[in-house]
């Protein structure tokens, strides 16, 4: 359980997002994806604040990190399915590429 | 290693002594509401009726297991284990005398806030694989209940906190043994702390005024319509450990868990717990049914700032009267 | 060793419910699978000595965030949640670009000298993380606040129900007054 272990699971997770975020049709399974890929960013954050900080620098900056961008992420899913709704209500349905009107 | 069978045993334990007591408080409870009532509950399947719970399960175990067609199988098959799962999670980091504890974690506090969030999984699934509107539509009632209620559970848990410096529960109780217990002194906050955490505990559990999702005469059966035989039976002990186990947490928090005035230990534990779950039936079998709505009101509107008073109201206590911590 | 086994054990789940949350047609049981995904990176921080983290990941993400995506989907669907959701024609180039997304950061991090030095950490407690945001970055802490207010206002504003804005794509024909002379 070393470092670079905790780093390649890491990119795994995040290369599963990238491929749900290119793949997928419906608005909500991207933004699914996108939880994985920040949740294998935060999974770096705290690898590396186990790993490399050392207690010096005060309470692992890896994990104040990882704590702020949790948060920040939980704030972009209630806006994003908020738009998503209001998404529906205008089309009735959530397919990727309804939304292009301004397309000429 | 040997904290880890250490920790099972015990978890085994405590496991077995919370079926236990749920089996003799099926018949408790049937007994209390029949008295409150006016008559006089189960008496003919066992002296006094002590069998009733059995003869109950017994009951139902026997009965067709009935899956609604198109209904999600794989969910509708789960959320019943999980639910029980989920309920009993809480008590892993309980102490339940000063040595009996299954997993003394060092964010004990933040365990039993994350499990009861669990809880939701369960119930939304319940709700919505049975493939039934008024299972769907309790479902949904459900989760919107358990995620708003979880704000002033959260909140009012964390004046125990505050209050002892840690959140770890072994640590929350050690602390009242030596000062005082939280609901008794300070009184403000820990009073209201202590009645918060009972309904929002309530609220969490899906009791009566609390129990919408469920409700009988409104919802069918709420998420647990398509529910029969094995499965039901599940639900209906999922319900009964959570509001134990919540009745546990709230011992050990607010009510100096296994202390007492001589001779502390898990008798005292177990009294307290008691009490708290006699409480809960007290209070269903008293009370009527909030509406949804209402029920959203109370918790956004009055709880919840209350909650955030009460937290304020800890820290002053901790930070200006001297000898508090 | 044990450590590794079950490091192992639940690096493997992590992936494979990732697998399962990119590959099921069913929304929900994304949804659901997600959630599995995030209990199981729970473990691992709680591995890595970030309890408090595991504890709030729990909390906020499984009991918060896989709700919100649920009740999205319920939300979206017409009738039921079965989703008949065909893959888009660059199936295969998904697969590239994760693949090869994959293989670029797995050799750089392989090729990383020295990474693995492991440096002796004094084990992070909530006290710590509680004086660090409220003391060293209490300004970050007061606007992440901030945002979180004005996500929630933002959502409640956006979705909520307008009964005589534009909703449907077509606008009601304009009334012809009729005069009678």
């Amino acid at each position: 359980m070393t470092l670079s272990h905790c780093l390649i699971l890491a990119s795994a997770l995040f290369a599963i997002g990238v491929y749900g975020v290119l793949t997928r049709k419906q608005v909500i399974a991207i933004l699914i994806s996108v939880e994985l890929m920040a949740n294998a960013a935060n999974l770096v954050f705290i690898a590396f604040g186990r790993y490399r900080v050392p207690s010096a620098v005060g309470a692992a900056p890896g994990q104040l990190f990882a704590l702020f961008s949790l948060a920040l992420t939980v704030a972009e899913v209630a806006v994003g399915l908020a738009l998503v709704i209001l998404l529906y209500r205008s089309y009735g349905d959530t397919r990727v590429g309804l939304a292009s009107e301004l397309k000429s | 290693m040997s904290g880890l069978v250490h920790g099972a045993q015990y978890a085994v334990m405590i496991v077995s002594s919370l079926l236990a007591v749920i089996a003799i408080g099926i018949w408790f409870e049937r007994k209390f509401a029949g008295r409150m009532q006016s008559r006089l509950g189960p008496t003919i399947v066992g002296p006094v009726g002590l069998l009733q719970p059995l003869a109950d399960v017994v009951k139902l175990l026997q009965k067709e297991d009935i899956v609604p067609k198109d209904a999600d199988r794989a969910l509708f098959d789960l959320a019943p284990l999980l639910a029980v799962l989920f309920s009993l999670g809480a008590a892993a980091v309980v102490p339940f005398s000063p040595t009996a504890v299954a997993a003394d974690l060092d964010i004990g506090v933040l365990f039993i806030l994350a499990i009861g969030a669990l809880m939701v999984i369960p119930t939304f699934a319940a709700g919505w694989a049975s493939n039934n509107k008024f299972a769907l539509l309790g479902g949904m009632r459900a989760v919107a209940q358990s995620v708003s209620y979880a704000v002033p559970l959260v909140l009012v848990v964390m004046v125990p906190v505050i209050l002892s410096g840690s959140m770890r529960v072994s640590e929350i109780v050690t602390f009242q043994s030596e000062h005082h217990w939280f609901a008794v002194w300070p009184i403000i906050p820990g009073l209201p702390a202590f009645a918060l955490f009972f309904i929002a505990m309530l609220a969490e559990s899906n009791r009566i005024p609390f129990d919408i999702p469920e409700a009988e005469s409104e919802l069918v059966a709420g998420i647990t319509t398509e529910y029969t035989g094995a499965k039901f039976v599940l639900f209906y002990m999922a319900e009964y450990v959570h509001t134990l186990v919540g009745s546990a947490v709230g011992a050990a928090l607010f009510l100096g868990g296994w202390d007492g005035p001589f001779k502390p230990g898990l008798h005292w534990m177990v009294l307290k717990t008691l009490l708290l779950f006699t409480a809960v039936y007290w209070v269903r079998w008293t009370l009527l049914r909030f509406r949804s709505d209402q029920l959203m009101d109370l918790c956004w509107k009055r709880l919840v700032p209350i909650a955030v008073g009460l937290v304020f109201l800890a820290a002053a206590w901790v930070q200006f009267v001297p000898g508090a911590r | 060793m044990s450590a590794s086994i079950g490091f192992g054990f639940v690096a493997a789940c992590a992936v494979l419910s990732a697998l399962f949350v990119v590959r099921v047609k069913n929304l929900v049981h994304a949804a659901l699978w997600l959630g599995v995904t995030l209990i199981a990176t729970a473990g691992l921080y709680a591995m890595l000595d970030a309890s408090f983290l595991a504890g709030v990941q729990v909390l906020l993400y499984v009991g918060g965030v896989s709700v919100l995506m649920i009740f999205g989907v319920m939300i979206t669907r017409k009738h039921d949640g079965l989703v008949v959701e065909a893959e888009s024609t660059s199936g295969p180039r998904g697969v590239f670009a994760a693949v090869g997304l994959f293989a670029v950061l797995a050799t750089s991090i392989v090729m990383t000298p020295e990474l693995d030095g492991a440096v002796a950490v004094e084990t992070v407690t909530a006290r710590h993380l509680g004086r660090s945001l409220l003391v060293d970055h209490v300004l970050a802490f007061e606007v992440v606040s901030l945002l979180l207010l004005i996500a929630i206002i933002g959502a409640v504003v956006l979705a909520r129900r307008r009964d005589h804005g534009v909703e449907r794509k077509e606008l009601p024909a304009p009334r012809r007054e009729e005069v009678s002379s």
